[in-house]
């Protein structure tokens, strides 16, 4: 009774996967007459959406793995330094801020959305790559500083004091030798941080807009698809082509994008 | 006075944390400083300025947006068009809440132990929260569309065209059941999470003294889980609140502005409407609703879980 069922959900689950890899080799009649065969293969819609004037499919993946990594980087290098000094100083005043820090998971982005526009504006930063990539990673500092704390505090502060009375410095002693002991928290943040930069639809489309020219994934994806919603040839292979990288890193990474993942979800 | 040599005395220093060198605040600083700088222009900055924003008619272009007082709440409380979005939203986060936990609680307690089916399984189950949901409703909605492969084969069987998202009750329901299976696989991985910390003496103990599998589960796992349905319930809600990507992408807010959600409609009058200051004020209260709800939930939980302890 278990397998069969759980079987069925699995077909359940992976047919629009399904639907869609098919679909997107076939010319629009096939479809229509029979969505979920063979006939009629081809390779043109995909050499088609590839070439889309609307959306440069190629130029759509370069930016947006530009600012995947972009955020990458200024999140841990402004957030696991911040959490160190959090986890290792006994002074309240750095308990005072990693309640400060804290409060802003529980904030919406929705909220933030209207009010950053007009601090864009008023620091010139609006419509720019760098004013994007700097309001996507302070929204990844509040989850990463609470993560990197509570790893932190599991790594011997014996450590530092070796460290400190070889004579290394306050920084030194954390890029050499707490930094590196991060790793596992680290690519916990890369993982949640690359997941949410690469789908993020709402901050692309208002911070960067149309008119800038610069298309993500998923902005060139709506900007490619919802004006020609019942041309399937335009929507099955745009469809398969931005979601194909993610899941060929999702098969090899599956174990620790699921766990990581989920850590992010419960962020709330 | 005689010379004595006396051997100066040997100071052990004794073994212990270092003394902290004035330098190391202007460290602590230099680490501190950047994060917290840009979260405060970039996060804090902007709750306050939605605060103040909502109480302005800030078009998204002026300098100086004038201020209104409470008009945009005034205006929103006789919306009807966020009348109609709140209820949506509210649909949508309780049915999808209920859909999330059902689905994701069985399939936990299904795919729970290790074996290689089950690691397959989940992997599957979970796959569709990788993608970006703007993309799933895409998807479903070329799936689900008058000429799309479902009502291909209903047509084929001699049925009736299916209105999915063409009709508003049913595009409702339609949305509910696409949120649902992308998003269940994250709550089957955190039930698991929450099924290992289940004593398994207690699951012994029972099954030894004669309780079914339902029994088991009714009387041992489920308050024992308690702590993850909470959290599960909580996040559920608060996620499904604010529904926006996939609206766009299924429904659009369709059909005729049926299907739009709060979060739609805060941003299709602050950016199509160039209404920013309106927007403000329906964001604001967005997030106290979701707030509330989320404190609520919990405080129920937990008042149950008492009651189940004692």
């Amino acid at each position: 009774m278990r397998k069969p069922f759980l079987w069925a959900t699995v077909a359940f689950m992976l047919i629009p996967l399904y639907v869609l890899t098919v679909n997107a080799f076939k010319g629009q009649q096939d479809i229509l007459e029979n969505p979920f065969g063979f006939g009629g293969l081809t390779l043109e819609p995909l050499g088609t959406a590839l070439t889309n004037p609307q959306f440069n499919v190629f130029k759509g993946y370069a930016i947006t793995l530009l600012f995947v990594v972009a955020v990458n980087v200024l999140s841990v290098l402004l957030a696991a330094p911040a959490a160190y000094v959090i986890a290792r100083s006994p002074k309240r005043r750095f308990r005072v801020l990693m309640l400060f820090f804290l409060a802003g998971t529980f904030i919406p982005g929705q909220v933030l959305v209207i009010p950053v526009v007009y601090v864009l504006k008023t620091l010139g930063l609006m419509g720019t790559i760098r004013g994007f990539v700097l309001f996507e990673t302070v929204l990844t500092l509040p989850f990463s500083i609470f993560l990197y704390a509570g790893y932190i505090a599991t790594i011997p502060a014996v450590l530092d004091q070796a460290a400190a009375v070889d004579g290394a410095g306050r920084l030194r002693t954390f890029w050499r030798i707490v930094f590196p002991l991060m790793k596992p928290a680290v690519a916990t943040m890369v993982i949640l941080n690359t997941f949410s930069v690469w789908n993020d639809f709402v901050n692309p489309q208002i911070i960067l807009g149309p008119g800038s020219g610069l298309y993500t994934v998923t902005t060139g994806v709506y900007a490619a698809v919802s004006q020609y919603s019942t041309d399937y040839t335009v929507v099955f292979p745009t469809l398969l082509l931005a979601i194909a990288p993610l899941l060929v890193f999702f098969v090899f990474m599956q174990r620790h994008i699921i766990s990581g993942l989920t850590a992010g979800a419960t962020k709330g | 006075m005689t010379l004595t040599r006396e051997a100066p005395p040997v100071v052990t220093k004794p073994p212990g944390p270092p003394k902290r060198r004035p330098r190391d605040g202007w460290a602590n600083a230099i680490m501190v400083a950047p994060a917290t700088v840009l979260y405060v222009v970039m996060l804090i900055v902007p709750v306050a300025l939605a605060l103040y924003l909502s109480l302005t008619d800030w078009d998204g272009f002026s300098a100086n947006p004038a201020f209104v007082g409470a008009a945009n709440y005034v205006d929103l409380l006789d919306d009807p068009e966020l009348r109609r979005a709140a209820l949506v939203t509210l649909l949508v986060a309780v049915a999808g809440t209920a859909g999330l936990n059902l689905l994701g609680l069985g399939f936990a307690v299904l795919v729970n132990g290790a074996s290689r089916a089950n690691t397959f399984f989940r992997i599957v189950l979970f796959y569709p929260h990788v993608l970006s949901a703007l993309v799933v409703g895409f998807l479903w909605s070329a799936i689900l569309g008058t000429n799309g492969a479902v009502n291909n084969l209903v047509t084929r069987w001699g049925g009736e065209v299916l209105p999915f998202l063409s009709d508003p009750t049913w595009a409702t329901i339609t949305m509910i059941a696409v949120l649902v299976w992308a998003g269940f696989g994250v709550n089957v991985v955190l039930y698991l999470a929450g099924l290992q910390a289940v004593p398994h003496s207690l699951v012994e103990a029972a099954r030894i003294d004669g309780a079914t599998r339902w029994q088991v589960f009714r009387n041992v796992t489920l308050p024992a889980l308690g702590p993850s349905v909470t959290v599960n319930i909580v996040l559920s809600l608060v996620t499904l609140l604010k529904t926006y990507d996939l609206v766009v992408s299924l429904t659009a807010g369709g059909p005729a502005g049926q299907t739009q959600t709060v979060a739609y409609l805060i941003l299709w009058n602050s950016f199509h409407d160039a209404r920013l200051g309106f927007g403000s004020a329906q964001s604001v209260l967005l997030m106290l609703v979701t707030g509330a709800l989320a404190f609520v939930v919990t405080k129920l939980r937990r008042r149950g879980e008492l009651a189940v302890h004692q």
